[in-house]
C-alpha cells in the first residue's frame, strides 16, 4: 500500500507504552518495550513463537500488570487492571476464542455490559448495540444465533464486533487469521482497513509476512522480549522483515551433526485429516529423526496426535512396520501396543502423574513387564526404575521421590524414561525440550540421537528452531495444517523453515 | 508382613520442602494426618467421659454397626481414588443382594440366591462403569440415576415386603456368631479390607486406579485402557456393597427395601473424613477404616449421651464439611 513517508508524522500518538518489562520468575519475557501507535494505524507486532507478543498484548490490555513501565492512552497514563485499560478503550481480541457458546451473539456481544432496566436485561437495546456493532464490521449474522452453531470464521468476527460494541481507541487482534480460509482472511484484512480509515489504532499480530505487508504501515520486530527494530512497510522488504525476526546467524555446529543411516519405512501415514490437519502424507524411517516445524497454531501436535490415534482422525490412515509385521494404527491404544511411545508437549498434565513417585510414573507404561499374576512386582520395579533413570540421567537418581519434586528438565527425562521401558520402534515427542534448561536440553538431544543411533524412529515436534535444525534428518514445515516445505539438513536454516513456516515464497538455495 | 502394613497403601505426603508457608504447611499435615489424631483423641474422650462407652456390651455393638458401613467404605474408596467420583447407588445395591439373599435362599439356597444376587451386583457395577467411565457422564448424577431403578424395581417386586429369615437358620446362626466377643461382621469387615488393600496397592489394577486418580489423561497416554479401569473401580464397589448386603441382613435376620437407607451417605462419609482425597490419586483403605472408626464412634457416643437421630445426621453433616473443605485447602496450598 502506498503511505506518505511523513504519514507517522501527522498521526495523533493514541497508544504509548513505555518501558515496559515482565519477568516470570527469573526468565524475562518483556525486556524494556516501548510502542507508538496512532489514530488510524494498523500496527503489526511480529516475531517468532515466544518473542513476547501476547505478553506484551496481555500487558497493554491490562491483565498482566508490568513490572517496570506503563501504558497511556490519548496522553494519560492507565491505572493498573483490566476494568481500567477497557474504561481507557483498549480491546483485545483473544487468540483462543473467549466466546460462550451456549449464549446467542447478541448476549456474547455484551457479555459483561449486558444493558439492565429495573434490573432485568434489556433485550432490546442489547440486540440494538449488537446489531451495530455488527454494521460497523460489516458482517450480517442472525442475533439469536447461539455461537456454538457458527463457523469458525464468524465466531471470530463476533468476537471483533465484541470489542467494537465497547467504543475502543486501541483495538489488539492477537493472530486473528490463525483458523481462517484465505477468503474469509481478506475479508478480514480489509475490515480492519475500514475501521482504521475511522481513526481506530489497531494493533495487529500476526506470524503471517504476507498480511502484514497487505495492511499494516509500521512493524515492530520482537526477538528475545525485545525491540529489534521498527520498520516501515513501505521502506522494507518481508525477507528483510524475516532476517530481523530471527536474527540468530546460523550457528549450527556440523560437528554434532549425526551420520543419519535410515532404514525401512516404520510408520507411514497417508491423507490424515482432523481438526487443524488437512491432508498430511508421512513417513519415518527406522534410525530416521523427522522434525516438525512451523509456527504456534499451525496443526503440528494436532498432526502428530493425529496421526497415532491419540486424537481422533476424519480421514487418512497410518501403519507401523515392525520387523516386516505391518499394523494398522487405528487407536491410541493399539498405537502403544505396536511400539510407538509419545512424550506429550503438556508434561505437567499429560506426560506425568506429578504426586506420584519416579517410579511409579515409569511403572505406569511398563505395568504388564513388571507384574506377575496382576500383582507388581515391587523389587522388579525399583531395579527396573533405577536402571532407567541412570539411561536418562536423572538427577538426583531417586526414584522413590515424587515426580513433581523435580524440575522441569528432569520431569521430562522421567517422560522420556518411563517409555524407553519398552524399547519403543517409535518415539513422537512434542515440544521435548520445552521449560527444559540448557544441560537438561543438551542431555535430552543426544540421548535422541542415540536411540536413532540404535536404530529407533523418531518424530520430534519443536517451535525451538535451533533444536530442530540440529536434531532432523528431514524437516517437514508445516502451516494451516499441511506440510508446506520439506527441507533436507543441507536446505534447512532458519530462514527457510520461517519463510515456509510464515507463508513468504523464497527462492531454495540449493 | 503385619496387617497394617499390609492395608496400609502409600500415600505420598501432601506437604513439599519448596517455600511453602507455615500455614499452608499446617493445613496439609492436619489434612493427611489429622483424622488419626482426631480418632485416637476422640476414643480416649469417649471411654473417659462418655458413660457406657467402654462397656463390652456397647463396644460390640460398635463393631456391628461399623461392619456393614466399613465394608460399602471400603468399596467406595476405590471410587473415589479413581478420580473424584462416587458411587450414590450402593443405597440400592446393597439393598438389592439383602433382599435376594432373604427372599429367594427358600427356594434356590443361600448360595444360589447369593449367586443371583453377584450377578446383580456386576450389572450395577457395569451399568454405573461403563457409563462414567466410556460415556463420560457424570458419576453423581448417573449412580442417582441407577439408584433410583434399583430401589423402584425392589419395591415394585417385594411390595415392600420384609423378607425374614428362618430363625435358627444359617443366616441368623451366622449374623448372632461370636468369635471371642466379636461379631462375626467385624472379621468379614477385616477379611475384605485385607483383601482390598492387597488390590489396591499391590496389584496392576489397583496401581492403574491410583494412577488414573492422579492424572487421568497421562495415564491415558501411557497406553491405559482407561474406561475399563473406571468400570473396574465401580465393579469392585458393587461387589463389597452386596456383601454389606450380606452382612446387613444376616444381622437382623431380615431384609426390606428400605433397610440401607443413609449408607451413601455414611459410607461416603467414612470415605471422605479418613481423608481420602475426593480429588482422586490418593488415599488408602486405612484411611477408610479410621473414618469409619470415627463416624461409628462418633453417633456412637451421640445416642448413648441421648442426642436424637437428627442430632447424629447434623454432626456427621458438618463434619463431612469440615473435611471436604480441609482436603480443598490442603490441595490450594499444595498448589501454592
Amino acid at each position: 500500500m502506498s503511505t506518505e513517508p511523513d504519514a507517522q508524522a501527522t498521526r495523533k500518538t493514541v497508544l504509548e507504552a513505555h518501558n515496559i518489562v515482565k519477568r516470570f520468575g527469573g526468565a524475562v519475557a518483556v525486556d524494556h518495550v516501548s510502542i507508538t501507535v496512532g489514530a488510524g494505524e494498523i500496527h503489526a507486532v511480529v516475531g517468532e513463537n515466544g518473542a513476547g507478543k501476547s505478553t506484551l498484548m496481555r500487558i497493554l490490555a491490562g491483565i498482566l500488570e508490568p513490572d517496570e513501565g506503563g501504558v497511556s492512552v490519548d496522553g494519560s497514563v492507565l491505572e493498573p487492571g483490566a476494568k481500567a485499560s477497557l474504561e481507557a478503550g483498549i480491546a483485545l481480541v483473544h487468540q483462543e476464542l473467549s466466546l460462550i457458546p451456549e449464549m446467542t451473539v447478541a448476549e456474547n456481544i455484551l457479555l459483561g455490559v449486558t444493558p439492565t432496566k429495573f434490573g432485568v436485561i434489556d433485550s432490546v437495546r442489547q440486540r440494538k448495540i449488537a446489531g451495530d456493532a455488527l454494521d460497523q464490521i460489516g458482517v450480517s449474522v442472525d442475533l439469536n444465533e447461539p455461537v456454538s452453531r457458527l463457523s469458525m470464521a464468524l465466531r471470530q468476527f463476533v468476537e471483533i464486533a465484541r470489542a467494537v460494541a465497547r467504543n475502543p481507541r486501541v483495538l489488539i487482534l492477537d493472530e486473528p487469521t490463525a483458523t481462517l480460509t484465505p477468503a474469509e482472511t481478506d475479508y478480514l484484512l480489509s475490515m480492519l482497513q475500514r475501521l482504521a480509515a475511522r481513526g481506530l489504532a489497531i494493533i495487529y499480530i500476526s506470524h503471517r509476512i504476507p498480511e502484514v505487508f497487505r495492511i499494516c504501515e509500521r512493524a515492530t520486530i520482537l526477538r528475545d522480549g525485545q525491540v529489534v527494530e521498527v520498520m516501515v512497510i513501505a521502506e522494507t522488504t518481508p525477507n528483510a522483515v524475516i532476517d530481523k525476526m530471527v536474527g540468530r546467524e546460523l550457528k549450527l555446529d556440523l560437528q554434532t551433526r549425526r551420520v543419519a543411516n535410515p532404514g525401512a519405512v516404520v510408520l507411514s501415514a497417508r491423507g490424515i485429516q482432523a481438526s487443524r490437519v488437512n491432508g498430511i502424507n508421512l513417513d519415518v524411517r527406522a534410525g530416521e529423526i523427522v522434525g516438525i516445524g512451523g509456527l504456534v497454531g499451525a496443526g503440528r501436535s494436532e498432526l502428530v496426535r493425529a496421526i497415532i490415534g491419540v486424537d481422533p482422525r476424519t480421514a487418512g490412515t497410518a501403519t507401523i512396520t515392525v520387523d516386516g509385521r505391518t499394523t494398522n494404527i487405528n487407536g491410541y491404544g493399539n498405537a502403544v501396543r505396536s511400539g510407538i511411545a509419545f512424550v506429550p508437549e503438556e508434561r505437567r498434565t499429560e506426560g506425568l502423574a506429578l504426586n506420584m513417585t519416579v517410579a511409579e510414573n515409569i511403572t505406569l507404561p511398563n505395568r504388564a513387564a513388571l507384574s506377575t499374576a496382576g500383582f507388581l512386582q515391587r523389587g522388579k520395579i525399583a531395579q527396573f526404575a533405577m536402571r532407567l533413570a541412570e539411561v536418562v540421567g536423572l538427577r538426583p537418581p531417586k526414584v522413590d521421590r515424587e515426580a513433581g519434586e523435580y524440575s522441569g528438565g528432569n520431569q521430562q527425562k522421567v517422560v522420556i524414561a518411563k517409555w524407553l521401558g519398552r524399547e519403543p520402534k517409535l518415539i513422537v515427542l512434542d515440544e521435548p525440550t520445552r521449560g527444559v534448561d540448557v544441560g537438561a536440553k543438551a542431555e535430552i538431544h543426544r540421548l535422541l540421537r542415540e536411540l536413532a543411533d540404535q536404530g529407533t524412529a523418531v518424530l520430534v515436534v519443536s517451535s525451538d528452531l535451533p533444536e530442530l535444525l540440529e536434531l532432523s534428518d528431514v524437516i517437514h514445515v508445516v502451516r494451516d495444517g499441511r506440510i508446506m516445505g520439506t527441507l533436507s539438513p543441507d536446505e534447512a536454516n532458519e530462514r527457510s523453515v520461517m519463510a515456509l513456516a510464515a507463508g513468504e515464497k523464497v527462492a531454495r538455495s540449493s | 508382613m503385619t496387617y497394617t502394613e499390609l492395608i496400609k497403601t502409600p500415600t505420598p505426603s501432601p506437604s513439599r520442602k519448596t517455600g511453602r508457608n507455615r500455614t499452608s504447611q499446617a493445613v496439609a499435615w492436619v489434612a493427611s494426618r489429622g483424622i488419626f489424631v482426631f480418632t485416637g483423641a476422640l476414643l480416649v474422650f469417649s471411654a473417659i467421659f462418655v458413660h457406657g462407652f467402654a462397656s463390652s456390651v456397647n463396644i460390640i455393638d460398635v463393631f456391628h454397626r461399623a461392619s456393614a458401613i466399613g465394608i460399602v467404605a471400603i468399596g467406595m474408596t476405590f471410587v473415589v481414588i479413581s478420580a473424584n467420583y462416587i458411587d450414590l447407588s450402593v443405597v440400592a445395591q446393597i439393598a438389592t443382594s439383602g433382599v435376594i439373599l432373604m427372599a429367594l435362599s427358600p427356594e434356590f439356597g443361600i448360595l444360589g440366591a447369593m449367586g443371583i444376587a453377584l450377578f446383580f451386583a456386576l450389572l450395577y457395577g457395569v451399568v454405573n462403569g461403563v457409563s462414567v467411565g466410556f460415556l463420560k457422564a457424570n458419576a453423581v448424577v448417573v449412580t442417582l440415576g441407577t439408584t433410583g431403578i434399583g430401589v423402584g424395581i425392589l419395591s415394585l417386586v417385594s411390595g415392600g415386603t420384609i423378607f425374614y429369615g428362618p430363625v435358627g437358620g444359617p443366616i441368623d446362626a451366622f449374623g448372632d456368631a461370636r468369635v471371642g466377643p466379636f461379631p462375626l461382621s467385624a472379621f468379614v469387615l477385616i477379611a475384605v479390607a485385607i483383601v482390598a488393600g492387597i488390590v489396591l496397592s499391590r496389584t496392576k489394577f489397583g496401581f492403574m486406579i491410583r494412577s488414573y486418580g492422579s492424572n487421568k489423561q497421562a495415564t491415558r497416554l501411557a497406553g491405559v485402557n482407561s474406561g475399563g479401569v473406571v468400570v473396574g473401580a465401580f465393579v469392585l464397589t458393587a461387589l463389597a456393597a452386596m456383601i454389606a448386603g450380606f452382612v446387613l441382613a444376616a444381622y437382623s435376620n431380615t431384609a426390606v427395601s428400605t433397610m440401607s437407607d443413609g449408607y451413601d451417605f455414611r459410607a461416603l462419609a467414612a470415605v471422605i473424613i479418613g481423608g481420602n482425597s475426593l480429588f482422586g490419586g490418593r488415599g488408602s483403605i486405612l484411611r477408610t477404616l479410621v473414618g469409619v472408626i470415627f463416624i461409628s464412634v462418633l453417633s456412637n457416643i451421640l445416642v448413648l449421651s441421648g442426642f436424637s437421630f437428627a442430632w447424629q445426621q447434623l454432626v456427621t453433616g458438618a463434619v463431612i464439611v469440615f473435611a471436604v473443605a480441609l482436603d480443598a485447602l490442603a490441595r490450594k496450598a499444595e498448589k501454592r
